[in-house]
């Protein structure tokens, strides 16, 4: 981290450290801090507080910065009503999945294209990478009518989590991001351990992987953000409300309900990750700022 | 470009070394049963990317010169991309989509960069600052939106924007409902809670510039605003160039933002995009030809893109 | 294990666990046949959903009887969330072949059900035998229903659109709450009255979003005598002066008037909750939308009145009607179609029964005593057992009813195409309300190229 190793940036710690330079950088900071309060969590306390208004105190002009009358009931009808625990629920199952099937079915693939290096390997890559240059929307509709009946096994998977699963493993970013890592791994490793008889499998899991870690860890952070992003996709192939992810959830149900249910709704459904974040903020970050993009 | 991380620190140059010689992965034998556990590796990933990716690309064009009428599907021709083309929003949600995607440029592109540059130059509440940018990012999308579309842009003096540019004396704003500013009320609200993931991947990038680069240029007299341009730039240039494309990519697909901020086609169709008009087509006007006939035209459209942008780069280069 | 044995394993198991994955997924409920036990199971959608307590309640206590009474029946509910039938996501379940067999939709949505080849011919079935009302249903929503001399559908619920108005804010605002306006001026003059109460309470609403704009501009202009489409379909004919009296009244009120509150751009959930708050004077809406307002949106019924829908100097030249069916997927047996009419006869068309169940709704916070679903042929027997029922277990002021029901408008269905044709008249209705400066002509003229440009390219 650069306040640790006193690594030189755009301004040099020197300047900083002379007056004028000192009192600029203090006043800058304080705007700063003050600044990004306000846009990034000001937002988030109208909303938790805004949840606890009346319809009334929403309407009044100008709104009040505090509720009045702080009407809790509007968290509960919003937990109950619309079953916000099954929808927390699906969401974690889903992306729980989509970590699982991309770890393992994109790190196998990126391995092979890597180190194995089979025929065809790199026209297959092409093929993948090509896919970057797809934009989701494109496919939603001929990737709809194909999860709707699938290709020779004429089966649906509607309503059914392989239908996020499985699509989200054809993701050629990560398996381009996971093969680069790869590739910088000594080839001179793998020749000493298939040297030992060492199979491939074994390879991968005894030396690839360990070495992998943070590269596992931003292939598990994406995996999870697409799920929890993502919107049409869930919306369409898990119509059923025993099936919904928390977004669309929380869509379906804005159409009939008071916008303050709707509000909390979505505080309780922003809960869970805003604490998981917070508890493992450190890992992710460094994980996203060490492991993943680097110019 | 180098979107990876070595182990050991050790910048990627180039593509992997052949195996050594004298590597006991020799003979024709070995090579048909390397081949072989080569492609077991790969097969789920390629069944994957085959059936939901490759597939559907190709069935997509297919879909887009048939129709069907009574559980029968013909060949049509052309007449899915001419029904298209005579959609009268058609013009119009590409005209919103690229002003969308201009605009999202200038701001969700931009901003994130030079919060980057900022919060890298901090020593004090790094960590604070950081977890406050990438915080609405971990709001589910929809709730986010519904944020904006209750909270902020309520048209009355009741609505949180309104109130603070009447509290400054200025004049407020009609938000979603007014023609001019349904776009930039969905840039804003869509780069607040996107922003994060952008920030973190320049300052990524910025702790990877040597600081010497800095020095000379300083010693050479240079501020600071010729310090970002002739190094903080150039040394980002390829993720900066990276990030624009996906940027691009993400903001041709607008959807969510118009079906929720705008309830679909917003005030006098302001707000309906090209993504939104595929939903519209293939989902409430039964149309699903006319939908994958859209799709392919995007898929051109941004392989456009595509080139125009691999030209400028490799120009650079 | 030796090298080659490992990797054959591996490579086993990497497809072993998609090939499992992939028939995993395929637990969709089997093909729902007659069992070993001689049983005929059947899926029926649009179940209530948790929220709307009483109603899955008597959903479920009204399948437990049918099924006490039919032991050779089993009925398997399937909710599809708080509205049976939005669009995009029906459109998603025909085209993905995932309708119950036995399913709900909208009395135009026939074309789309055809096009996507889902339905089947219950022509043959559909009788005095399996429905023993059958022949007391009004013949004109059976029409609705039948295509090529085929039946497709049983209808159950119509209905007509009315002025939908709040007695509360009617008595507040000093209006007469047994005499609602008549004519759209005098909508006009109660709604500058009901929106001078303040609090952000809009006199008049309506919707400009999610087609839902295009749908009530419909509406509008069939009480002024105004037609979407020519006659034979072929082209828009709204560009008339009715059309032009149905926005100039809007931006009177909206902009003239301040009237209509300043939030737009409402679809049908929007206004629902604005009404169920307290925050609307009157909109255009079917009798069952207090319904809606009550279940759904916490509003009271005791509070919602109707009267006919208003014309511009005198009673509505039209109103639009609607209402809704239960189709048959194609390929059930003879048996499960036969089970399926019971069921519908059952719950939907047996005064006394299941939606008609008034005894059983009057004590629950629902109201009965509304002019619908309106099945029943005037003077036929059904209807008469159902007015009845309805007049002896009515908790809702009759009279509330009462001026819409002694005033009927000729009733007229939906355009064709309806959904395309309202995503355009959507940006009508929103530019009327949300541009003060709006130039109307030129809001017809351009919607009046684009549907005929529509409807060019779908001929």
């Amino acid at each position: 981290m650069a306040q640790d190793s006193g690594t030189r940036t755009l301004i040099s710690p020197a300047q900083l450290r002379r007056g004028p330079g000192r009192a600029l950088y203090w006043t800058l900071l304080t705007v700063v801090i003050i600044g990004f309060t306000l846009v990034f969590l000001g937002p988030l306390y109208w909303m938790v507080t805004g949840a606890l208004k009346s319809g009334q105190e929403i309407a009044q002009t100008p709104p009040t910065l505090f509720p009045q009358d702080p009407q809790w009931r509007n968290y509960a009808d919003a937990w109950h009503n619309l079953a916000l625990a099954k929808l927390l629920f699906n969401t974690f199952y889903y992306a729980a999945g989509a970590v699982l099937f991309q770890l393992v079915l994109d790190t196998a693939a990126a391995y092979s294209l890597s180190k194995l290096r089979p025929i065809f390997g790199n026209a297959i890559l092409g093929l993948m990478l090509a896919t970057l240059m797809i934009p989701a929307m494109v496919l939603i509709v001929p990737q709809y009518v194909t999860v709707i009946d699938l290709p020779i096994l004429h089966i649906s998977l509607l309503d059914s989590p392989f239908a996020i699963w499985l699509p989200l493993v054809a993701n050629a970013f990560n398996i381009f991001l996971l093969k680069r890592f790869f590739d910088s791994i000594p080839e001179d490793l793998m020749a000493a351990a298939l040297m030992d008889g060492a199979s491939a499998l074994r390879t991968l899991w005894s030396i690839i992987l360990p070495m992998s870690r943070p590269i596992l860890g931003v292939v598990s952070i994406f995996a999870v953000t697409a799920v929890w992003k993502d919107f049409l996709w869930p919306k369409l192939v898990m119509p059923s409300p025993e099936t919904r992810t928390v977004s669309v959830g929380i869509y379906a149900f804005a159409g009939g309900t008071p916008m303050n249910v709707v509000i909390a709704a979505s505080v309780i459904a922003a809960i869970p990750t805003v604490v998981i974040f917070l508890i493992f903020q450190r890992n992710i970050m460094s994980g996203l700022t060490t492991g993943g993009l680097k110019g | 470009m180098a979107i990876t991380s070595a182990p050991a620190a050790s910048r990627v140059t180039g593509r992997p070394a052949p195996p050594p010689a004298g590597s006991p992965r020799t003979g024709p034998g070995r090579k048909v049963r390397d081949n072989l556990t080569g492609h077991a590796f790969l097969i789920g990933a390629v069944l994957c990317f085959a059936v939901f990716s490759w597939y559907p690309m190709v069935r997509g064009v297919v879909m887009s010169f048939q129709r069907t009428r009574r559980g029968e599907t013909t060949w049509v021709g052309w007449d899915n991309y001419l029904r298209i083309l005579d959609d009268p929003s058609f013009w119009t949600a590409w005209q919103n989509t690229f002003y969308f995607t201009a605009l999202a440029l200038v701001l969700g592109y931009a901003v994130p960069f030079f919060v980057a540059i900022l919060l890298n130059e901090f020593r004090h509440a790094r960590g604070y600052l950081r977890i406050l940018v990438y915080l609405p990012v971990m709001l589910p999308p929809a709730s986010a939106l519904f944020l904006f579309k209750f909270y902020a842009y309520d048209p009355s003096d009741a609505g949180l924007f309104n109130a603070i540019l009447k509290a400054l004396g200025l004049p407020t704003s009609q938000w979603m409902q007014s023609p001019e500013m349904t776009m930039p009320a969905m840039v804003i609200a869509s780069t607040w809670m996107n922003m994060g993931s952008a920030v973190l991947i320049y300052l990524a990038a910025l702790q990877n510039i040597p600081g010497e680069l800095y020095e000379a240029a300083e010693l050479d007299g240079a501020g600071i605003w010729r310090r970002i341009v002739h190094v903080t730039i150039p040394q980002t240039r390829l993720i900066l160039a990276l990030l624009a494309m996906l940027q691009i990519v993400a903001t041709m697909q607008l959807f969510i933002e118009p079906l929720i901020l705008a309830n679909g086609a917003g005030a006098e169709d302001s707000a309906t995009s090209v993504a939104y008009l595929i939903y519209q087509h293939g989902f409430f006007q039964n149309d699903l030809n006319g939908a994958a006939a859209l799709g392919v035209i995007m898929l051109v459209v941004l392989a456009g893109f595509s080139a125009v942008y691999l030209r400028l780069t490799a120009k650079q280069d | 294990m030796s090298v080659p044995q490992y990797r054959k394993a591996a490579a086993l198991a990497l497809v072993a666990g998609l090939g499992i994955s992939l028939t995993a997924c395929s637990t969709k409920s089997g093909d729902p046949q007659n069992d070993a036990s001689g049983k005929v199971t059947i899926t029926v959608d649009c179940q209530p959903v948790g929220a709307q307590k009483e109603l899955l309640a008597n959903w479920n206590e009204d399948v437990a009887e049918f099924q006490r009474q039919n032991t050779d029946i089993v009925i398997k509910s399937v909710s599809v969330g708080e509205q049976c039938n939005n669009p995009p996501d029906f459109t998603a379940r025909l085209a993905g072949g995932t309708v119950t067999d036995v399913f709900y939709g909208y009395m135009t949505d026939l074309a789309q059900v055809l096009d996507s080849g889902q339905a089947m011919d219950i022509g043959e079935y559909a009788n005095a035998e399996t429905i023993p009302t059958w022949d007391s249903v009004d013949p004109a929503l059976k029409e609705v229903f039948t295509d090529g001399g085929k039946l497709y559908a049983v209808p159950v619920k119509n209905y007509s659109m009315g002025l939908v108005y709040n007695k509360v804010l009617f008595q507040q605002a000093g209006l007469d709450v047994n005499n609602p306006p008549k004519t759209w001026p005098e909508v006009r003059e109660a709604a500058k009255k009901i929106s001078a109460l303040g609090n952000g309470i809009a006199g008049y609403a309506e919707y400009s979003a999610g087609n839902t704009g295009g749908w009530h501009f419909t509406a509008l202009l069939y009480s002024q005598g105004g037609q979407v489409l020519t006659e034979d379909g072929s082209k828009a004919a709204f560009n008339s002066p009715q059309g032009r009296q149905v926005l100039q009244n809007l931006k009177d009120m909206r902009y003239g008037d301040d009237s209509m509150g300043d939030r737009q751009l409402l679809q049908w959930g929007d206004l629902l909750t604005n009404a169920g708050a307290g925050k609307v004077g009157m909109f255009v809406g079917a009798p069952d939308t207090t319904q809606a307002i009550v279940s759904q949106f916490q509003g009271k019924f005791e509070d919602w009145a109707m009267g006919p829908l208003p014309g511009q100097d005198g009673a509505a030249k039209g109103t639009l009607g609607g209402g809704e069916g239960y189709f048959f997927k194609k390929g059930l047996t003879p048996e499960q179609v036969k089970a399926g009419l019971k069921w519908i006869a059952y719950q939907k068309l047996t005064p006394g029964k299941g939606q008609f169940d008034y005894a059983r709704a009057k004590p629950q916070n629902y109201p009965v005593g509304l002019p619908q679903p309106l099945l029943f042929t005037n003077g036929s027997d059904a209807q008469k057992q159902e007015l009845e029922l309805r007049k002896t277990n009515a908790n809702v002021d009759t009279t509330n009813f009462a001026v819409f029901e002694a005033n009927p408008v000729p009733i007229k269905g939906e355009p064709r195409n309806a959904q395309a044709i309202y995503a355009v008249l959507d940006a009508v209705m929103s530019g009327v309300l949300t541009n003060p400066n709006a130039n109307l002509d030129a809001l017809l003229k351009t919607a009046e190229d684009k549907v005929n440009q529509l409807l060019a390219a779908q001929s």
